[in-house]
This record gives C-alpha cells, structure tokens and sequence, in this order.
C-alpha cells in the first residue's frame, strides 16, 4: 500500500488550501474570469447547427463507470443538453454503463424540465449498447448512421473505440467536439474531431459552460496549484544547473526520517 | 474487520445487509430533502476521510502500514457491494425501459427485443454452466461466449486498422502548418521504428554528432525530448484537475450540474 511522504504531505496540504481558498472566494461573490477554449466556444455553433438541420445532438459519456472522469462527462454532457433543449433540439444518449443510465436519465431529463421542455425527451432518447467496448462502438456506430446527428459530443474515459466512433460520424458530416483526460486518446480524436478538449480543459469544460463560481473557483485554485508547481520545478532546475539537487532528494526521498521519529516515539 | 462466512451464515449476512439496505433507503426517502442533503455530505465526508487518512497518517516502523490500513479491504468491499447496487439499478432501468418500449411497440420496439434476448441469450448459459456443469451447458456457453462474442469483438477491433488509415489520411493533407508538422514528425518516427527508414541514414557514422542525424535518433529525439514532455504536461494538468474535482466532491463544495443550484 502506498503512503505519503512528509514533502507529499505538505504539498497535498497546501495544493487542497489553494484550491478549496479559490472556491470559497468565488462563492463569497469574487469575480473569475476564463481564457476561451475554442472547442467549447464550438458547442453552440454545433448546437445550433443540429437545431437548423433538424438533427438530434448525440452525447456520448465513454467506457467509464461511475467514477470522477465520467461524473464529470455527465456534467458536461447535461450543461451541453441544456443548450439542446434550450434551442428546441432533441439529444441521443448511448450508454455504456448500467449504472450510468438512471443517472444521465435523471440529469438531462432534469436539464429539459428546467429549460420548460420536460417531454422533449423521454428515454427513448437513450439507448443502452452492452458494457463491452466493441459492442458499445458497434451500438454508437449504428445510431450514428440511423440518426444522423448533425453534432457528436464525446467526453469522459475513450480507449481504441474512439477512432471508430468518430470516423463514423465524420462520415454522416456531424461537426465533432471530443475531451478525454486519457492521453493515449487524444491523437486519435485529433485526427478525426473538428475540436479536441485536452488535459484539464477537460476538468474547465464545465466552469466555462455554466460559469458557476464553485467551478471557477475551482479552476483558478487549479492554476494556482499548476503556478505553484511550475515554481518547485524550476527552482529545482535551477538548483540542478549548480549541483544542488535539493528539490529532487527532497521529493524522491521515501521519508525525511520523520515516520521512523512518530513511530518511536522521542527519545 | 469482518472475517469470511460461508453457507448459511453467508446468506443470513447477505439477507441482514440488504434489509439494512431496505430500510437506509426508506429513512433516507423519508427525510425532508433539507435533511438528506447534509446527512449525503456527512457520508460521503466520512468515506472520503478514511482514504485520505489512510494515505497521510505516518506508517509503522517498517513503513508498510498505520492504523487504518488493516480496514481498507473491509471499505473496499463496501465499495463493491455499492456498486452492486448501482448495477441493479441500471439493469431494472434498462429492463423497465426496453420492456415498455415493447409493450407499447414505440418506435424501434425490434431494437429492444433483440437487447432483451440478447441479455438471456447471455445470462441462461452463464449460468448453465455453472449450475449444471455437464457438456452440453458448457458447449452452449462456449458457442454464446467464444463463438459469438469474442469472434464480433475482434471483429469490430480488426474495424480500427482502417479507420486509422482514413483518420491519418485528412490529419495529415498539408492544409496548415500545424498539418504539415505533425506529417514531417509522424513520417521520421514511422521511418525511425523500421528497418527500411534506418536504412535510408544507414550510411551515416553511428558515432560522433552526425549520428544525431540518422533517423531513428532523429524519431528517439521526437519521443523522447518533444513528445513525452509534452504528455507529462497534460497529464500534470489532468491530476490537478483530479484533485480539484476529488476535493469538490468530498467537501460536498459542488452543487451544480447534476446536483442542484449553485451555492
């Protein structure tokens, strides 16, 4: 089992601070600004597009389970909902996940209630494609061709299917926005999306969407943390240049001795 | 913290667990929602803190273990039966779903008959096989399993091979110049990774500083200088944004999206 460190600790101590500091400030009424993100500034172009073609908006969570990467597809794919059912579209929702599907259910069902279109959509906008990776890609594959979709939203957890989902949408002609925190994703989905959200713009999507302060509170600790980061790692390149690799024994060190000084006890 | 059972006793475990179950879900149904906000927040709280205890709290003098580590295989476990809960929540959802859309023969009502035969057609010779393990369970089993399943699987994966092809194709038509590099770059490491690329450099030394100009060091300098730095970068941004939206949850600080109004 794995533990921290005493550097570990202090930096887990004061990365949370920076954080949950940012968040409570934002609450507290300060104002945060956010750079654009092309891709997401593209979700209302391709919202809006599907709406003039009449096409349905398809929304697609990945392979994940219940876990914090899709909790967070779930969040941007019902902020993405929300716009659909404000312009008067409908959404197609593949899952892939069992326990996913009364979540999302109830997430974008709850997203058109609240834009006053509670019977825009039903569950029979959502479709569950079996709990295997190719068989999901298969399922996606297939409603891609039946329906049509004017714009495919694909975020959350993505492994080799990602490539056939979005081929298969490129070739209906669906303008293409795609955001996954797996690396090994992310050349694919640049290959084949018109707009790709990487690394913790994915973790942004939902601060820029909604712009709720707890989400950009969130997003300026996060910078704050990166800044922080940034900082230690040049220090200690810097320390490096003159021999002194005082940064890199202090966060590759097991311990600094003080575990064996608590367990002892003083003497 | 809990030791095994097995037979009767696992079973009344089983049947006390779910009734425990049973009746958190109705005291929790019962509650004002004002009252079940917080009591979800102290909860969810609580978990969250045994973790990140564990983590933090100093280890014992062979560094392998403190005082909560003994108890983490117990919460995983808790964990698991959770999720066996979530599970049969989203199959009675999905049940519910595809039967009415049958019953009511709603658009696409086919699509749900094949789902439900499809989920029998799977389930029966699983556990066939293994209620009544005689040869001809197992053959049907194998005919469901290896012979249908597995071969569409490879099926659909063997699908990727051409869709990298077409996918690599528009990525790669020099329309820009970000187009053209990522094609310079991609055409050294493929040369780089074979036999016939390197052999293209082969007649440079293979030491001094004009072997920094064969192609396979050119595509190891790509990978190793350019392109693995800038994976470590968004992987960096990826974990701060992880513990951002870990402390969110756990602090219970989120109220947005799917959960209600902003604080």
């Amino acid at each position: 089992m794995n533990h921290a460190t005493w550097p570990a600790r202090i930096l887990m101590v004061i990365f949370t601070a920076l954080i949950v500091f940012a968040i409570r400030k934002a609450q507290g009424g300060a104002q945060y600004q956010i750079r654009r993100i092309p891709g997401l500034s593209a979700i209302d172009e391709a919202v809006g597009r599907a709406v003039e073609m009449g096409r349905p908006v398809l929304l697609s969570h990945g392979l994940g389970g219940v876990d914090v990467i899709t909790l967070q597809a779930v969040a941007i794919c019902t902020s993405v909902a929300r716009q659909v059912a404000r312009f008067g579209g409908r959404v197609k929702l593949p899952i892939y996940s069992a326990p996913l599907f009364p979540l999302v259910e109830e997430a974008v069902g709850q997203a058109y209630a609240d834009e006053g279109r509670p019977d825009a959509f039903s569950s029979d906008d959502m479709a569950f494609f079996a709990g295997q990776q190719f068989a999901y890609a298969a399922g996606v594959s297939g409603m891609i061709h039946r329906e049509k979709p004017a714009a495919t939203f694909y975020f959350g957890t993505f492994f080799a299917e990602s490539l056939i989902l979005a081929e298969n949408a490129m070739q209906v002609g669906a303008i293409q926005v795609a955001g996954t925190p797996s690396t090994t994703q992310i050349p694919f989905f640049i290959a084949a999306c018109d707009y790709v959200i990487i690394g913790d713009e994915y973790y942004a999507a939902t601060a820029y969407i909604t712009r709720q302060p707890t989400l950009l509170g969130s997003i300026v600790g996060q910078d704050r943390v990166k800044l922080a980061l940034l900082l230690l790692i040049l220090f200690g390149v810097v320390l490096g240049l003159f021999q002194l690799p005082v940064i890199a024994n202090l966060l590759g060190k097991e311990d600094l001795g003080l575990d064996a000084y608590f367990a002892r006890g003083p003497k | 913290m809990f030791t095994s059972k097995a037979g009767l006793a696992l079973a009344g475990f089983i049947a006390m667990a779910a009734l425990l179950s049973v009746a958190i879900y109705a005291i929790l149904m019962a509650l004002p929602p004002k009252a079940r906000k917080p009591l979800i927040a102290v909860v969810t709280f609580l978990s969250g803190a045994i973790y990140a205890l564990e983590w933090v709290w100093p280890v014992d003098a062979g560094g392998k273990e403190n005082f909560l580590t003994p108890y983490l295989k117990s919460f995983a476990d808790i964990v698991t039966v959770l999720q066996g809960f979530a599970l049969g929540i989203g199959i009675w959802s999905i049940l519910t779903v595809h039967l009415k859309r049958v019953a009511q023969r709603r658009e696409n009502w086919g699509f749900s008959v094949v789902l439900l035969g499809g989920i029998l057609a799977m389930l029966i010779p699983y556990f066939l096989k293994d209620v009544h393990p005689n040869g001809y369970n197992k053959a049907i089993y194998a005919i469901a399993f290896d012979g249908a399943y597995n071969s569409l699987n490879a099926t659909m994966y063997s699908v990727v091979a051409f869709y990298i092809v077409s996918a690599a194709y528009r990525a790669f038509r020099i329309r820009s110049i970000e187009a053209t590099v990522l094609l310079g770059s991609a055409a050294l490491i493929m040369l780089g990774q074979v036999a016939l690329g390197q052999a293209l450099t082969g007649w440079i030394p293979t030491t001094g500083f004009a072997a920094n100009f064969r192609v396979e060091n050119v595509a190891n300098w790509i990978l190793e200088k350019i392109n693995s730095p800038a994976l470590q970068a968004v992987e960096l941004g990826v974990g701060v944004g992880t513990l951002a939206m870990a402390l969110r949850l756990w602090l219970s600080l989120e109220r947005g999206s799917y959960f209600e109004e902003d604080v």
